[in-house]
């Protein structure tokens, strides 16, 4: 049991007493908070700077204006429902076609409009917000996930976790839904996480259920070797998100659609411990790397770059696709002090 | 130690904290020789009799019997709490004293005047004087007949007057014998007791009534308790008067004789006295030194022993709490169990003290149960989550209705404990393993239903030790040092002990 203990430590494995007393209660400004707890405010947040986040199709604040959800959803066809004050991607409703007067959801069963009424009003009542406060219900456009996960997610939409420390994206990995997570991408309700380097943004091994997997649960694919498109896009994207928030320690949720390319989904304020166990490596020793720099960079393209050169000592994974282009070498940067490597082991 | 970085400000107040609660506790313990183990100590009961009445605006006396000489022998210590009264105590030397509270202008509201005696515990002692034979009563038929029958049976079958009191209340135990069922339709005399003294006159057998408290147990709000006595020309002995077995309810503490009635009072309505009890400890060599006479040293301190008896009472639990609080912190911050609520698990500890482990589980476990299976039957409905938690509420209550019901035809006296379940907590509780349930599937509500189960187990077993109640009631400055340990908890950086499984995959390869 020590020994365990001592190795986790030499490997620089982050706890959650650790995470909420060293990194969550240091650096994020409890005020802070509200900015990503309400996701309403976030998404408004990314519009005035110009991220882009999906579109806004109506919020549901009191009981009262349930009886216009009809007219709210007419002429949509899919749409997603969520709490606005959810987390863990509890009391997230994905609809993605109509039938007749019925709504199909992801896994092919059908509902009326009465009970999409009751989910939005349970939604209300709060039981999805923390403490149980009243709550309001958002219905956003549904993400058409880009084609690129297609083999190795169940139905659903694959999003991307980039934990952001101190502006500087320190790990990444690609949550992909599975049967058991009923098409939801969050890890705690049985979706794989695969870890992605950060300087190539390619997927390595995957996490499901604190197991470290190589394949699939359902289709028995392999999860290794998937290139990311637009890898330093979605990066900037992430450090941008995290200072709209002036979060400290945070994990940004990106999605990759068909159509319209990268786009935030929600900001969390106390990330999940997992992403460690997909990247295969403790997660305080990369924090460790970006606080042994001392004085870090401001403008985001450089905060980026020495993001992937942290990452860079690693092996590039073997990619999968051998019709796709090399994977393009991290940026060799001069700013980088020698102090980064030197932390580096 | 690194995950005790950032502790220097914190190391200080938990020093201070944890030093002065030590320091306290050790110099009450070597100087005023409070004893640290309930094992070196004695039982002493508080015994404290609450004097309400109304003032009516004018001059007030109270005039209020204490106990009989002979059981002043056993008090160690005596208290009276007079709240501005003017008190004097009258002693005539052949008769009980009295205490006499006066006031000259009595507001016309609610009063409480306190006698507290602190009793040591052992065994009734009686006087030796020698009681006149009674005159045989003038019975009414048809009560005279069945009482004849009676005695008549009652002496074939004795030879003195001990064992024939012991025949005679063996046959008024029967209620299927047909003089007793005429016996016991009798209901004009104060008590059973009463009427068996006039039955056993009737073979001129001298008896008394002894009034006074039982100390078993903490009570509150009791009456005297009367208790029959028979004299056999040598000694007086105790009977119980319900089944005939000679001896006194436990540590009996006697009153007064014959009447319970202890108060003479003027210008003043409602007054009444009730009776409530504590079990303190003091060191068994201060008991020694002091009985007879002599009031305990008043220990350095915090001293609960000296507030009134129903507070005591009180703090013996509430003192309890904050180790409780402890054993959940240490359960989630240091092994990582994961529960439903983050005080339910004490809550529910504290009802186990009363249900006893075995009960307390399977009571929980059944309220959770039922209460769930309906919660989910509920769900089809589709009520808001206020009407419907107060929904979960009200069948929680009924559940609970239902299981003191059936335990009490059952005659299982545990079942009747379960009031003591804290129903608010339990209904919110029923509402989030539904949810996780739904959420999370039924894996992760029975994990976290077992881990409020372990951390109430093991509350209770904190909660219930005979030893840290002692020291936390004895010794409130402890307290700090419960503070300075959660403290310290609070500043924990390293692992849960669940999390060396959790990442397991991090340690083993690469």
């Amino acid at each position: 049991m020590l020994g365990r203990w001592r190795t986790l430590r030499r490997r620089g494995v982050l706890g959650l007493n650790g995470r909420n007393r060293e990194y969550v209660m240091r650096l994020n400004d409890r005020s802070k908070f509200p900015l990503v707890d309400d996701k309403l405010t976030t998404k408004r947040l990314a519009l005035e700077v110009g991220l882009a986040v999906p579109d806004l199709y109506g919020a549901v604040r009191f009981q009262g204006e349930l009886a216009h959800l009809d007219r709210l959803l007419q002429g949509r066809d899919s749409f997603v429902i969520k709490p606005a004050h959810g987390s863990g991607g509890d009391g997230v409703l994905v609809i993605s076609e109509r039938r007749n007067e019925l709504f199909v959801k992801t896994d092919g069963r059908t509902l009326p409009l009465a009970d999409i009424e009751y989910f939005v009003s349970t939604i209300l009542s709060g039981v999805h917000s923390l403490g149980g406060i009243p709550d309001a219900a958002m219905i956003e456009y549904c993400v058409h996930p880009s084609p690129l996960f297609a083999a190795i997610s169940y139905r659903g939409v694959p999003d991307i976790r980039l934990l952001i420390y101190r502006g500087i994206p320190a790990m990444a990995m690609v949550r992909l839904p599975t049967r058991a997570s009923d098409g939801k991408a969050n890890l705690h309700q049985g979706a794989v996480g695969v870890g992605i380097s950060l300087a190539y943004g390619i997927t390595g091994h995957g996490v499901l259920k604190d197991n470290v997997i190589s394949e699939h649960p359902d289709y028995g694919s392999r999860l290794t070797g998937y290139r990311i498109p637009d890898w330093e896009e979605l990066l900037t994207i992430g450090a941008r998100c995290a200072d709209l928030t002036g979060l400290g320690y945070c994990g940004v949720d990106l999605v990759l659609d068909e159509d319209k390319g990268p786009m935030m989904l929600e900001i969390n304020a106390r990330p999940g411990l997992a992403i460690q166990i997909a990247n295969r490596c403790g997660l305080e020793q990369r924090l460790g790397q970006i606080d042994a720099l001392g004085t870090l960079p401001e403008a985001v393209d450089d905060r980026v770059r020495l993001a992937r050169t942290l990452d860079a000592d690693q092996e590039p994974p073997a990619i999968r696709d051998s019709a796709g282009p090399a994977p393009e070498p991290p940026p060799a940067v001069e700013e980088v002090p020698a102090a980064a490597s030197a932390a580096a082991d | 130690m690194p995950f005790f970085a950032r502790l220097s400000p914190l190391a200080i107040i938990v020093l201070l904290l944890a030093g002065t609660g030590l320091g306290l506790t050790l110099l009450k313990a070597t100087r005023d020789k409070v004893p640290l183990l309930p094992e070196s100590t004695s039982a002493v009961w508080t015994v404290e009799a609450r004097i309400g009445f109304r003032g009516e605006g004018g001059s007030t006396r109270v005039e209020f019997q204490l106990p009989i000489e002979r059981s002043m022998e056993r008090v160690i210590d005596e208290n009276f709490v007079s709240r501005g009264y003017g008190l004097s105590i009258l002693d005539v030397g052949t008769r009980p004293r009295d205490a006499i509270w006066t006031l000259r202008r009595t507001p016309a509201k609610d009063q409480a005047l306190y006698y507290q005696a602190k009793v040591v515990a052992g065994p009734v002692s009686t006087n030796t004087e020698v009681p006149p034979f009674p005159p045989v009563p003038d019975y009414k038929e048809p009560l005279a007949s069945a009482i004849g029958a009676v005695l008549k049976q009652a002496r074939e079958q004795s030879a003195d007057v001990f064992s024939f009191t012991e025949q005679t209340l063996r046959i008024l135990a029967d209620p299927d014998d047909e003089n007793v069922k005429v016996i016991r339709n009798v209901t004009n005399r104060p008590s059973w007791e009463h009427l068996v003294a006039e039955i056993l006159a009737g073979a001129r057998i001298p008896t008394r009534i002894a009034y006074g408290v039982p100390l078993e147990r903490p009570q509150t709000d009791q009456r005297l308790v009367p208790w029959l006595e028979v004299h056999n020309g040598n000694e007086w002995r105790g009977y119980d008067a319900n089944t005939g077995v000679p001896g006194y309810p436990e540590n009996f503490f006697i009153w007064r004789y014959d009447s319970p009635d202890l108060l003479r009072t003027r210008g003043v309505s409602g007054a009444d006295v009730s009776f409530s009890t504590t079990e303190t400890r003091i060191a068994s060599t201060d008991l020694e030194k002091l009985t007879g006479s002599g009031y305990a040293p008043a220990p350095f301190g915090i001293n609960l022993t000296r507030l009134p008896v129903g507070v005591q009472n009180i703090y013996h639990v509430v003192l309890m709490l904050p180790l409780g609080g402890l054993v959940v912190a240490f359960l989630r911050v240091v092994v990582g169990v994961p529960t439903f609520g983050t005080f339910m698990p004490i809550l529910i500890a504290l009802a186990f003290r009363e249900t006893q482990l075995g009960w307390g589980v399977a009571l929980f476990l059944t309220l959770v149960l039922v209460g769930l299976a309906l919660r989910l039957m509920l769900a089809q409905l589709r009520l808001l989550l206020v009407p419907r938690l107060a929904s979960i509420l009200v069948v929680v209550v009924c559940l609970m209705l239902a299981i003191t019901l059936l335990s009490f035809h059952l005659g299982i006296e545990q079942g009747l404990s379960i009031a003591l379940f804290p129903m608010v907590i339990l209904t919110m509780t029923i509402e989030r393993m539904s949810i996780v349930w739904e959420e999370r599937g039924l894996g992760q509500t029975i994990t976290e239903t077992m881990g409020t189960l372990v951390v109430a187990i093991c509350g209770f077993f904190v909660m219930n030790e005979p030893h840290l109640s002692h020291l936390m009631f004895y010794f409130p400055e402890l307290l700090l040092v419960v503070l300075a340990a959660t403290l310290l908890l609070g500043a924990y950086s390293g692992y849960r002990l669940t999390e060396l499984t959790r990442f397991a995959a991090l340690a083993r390869e690469r």
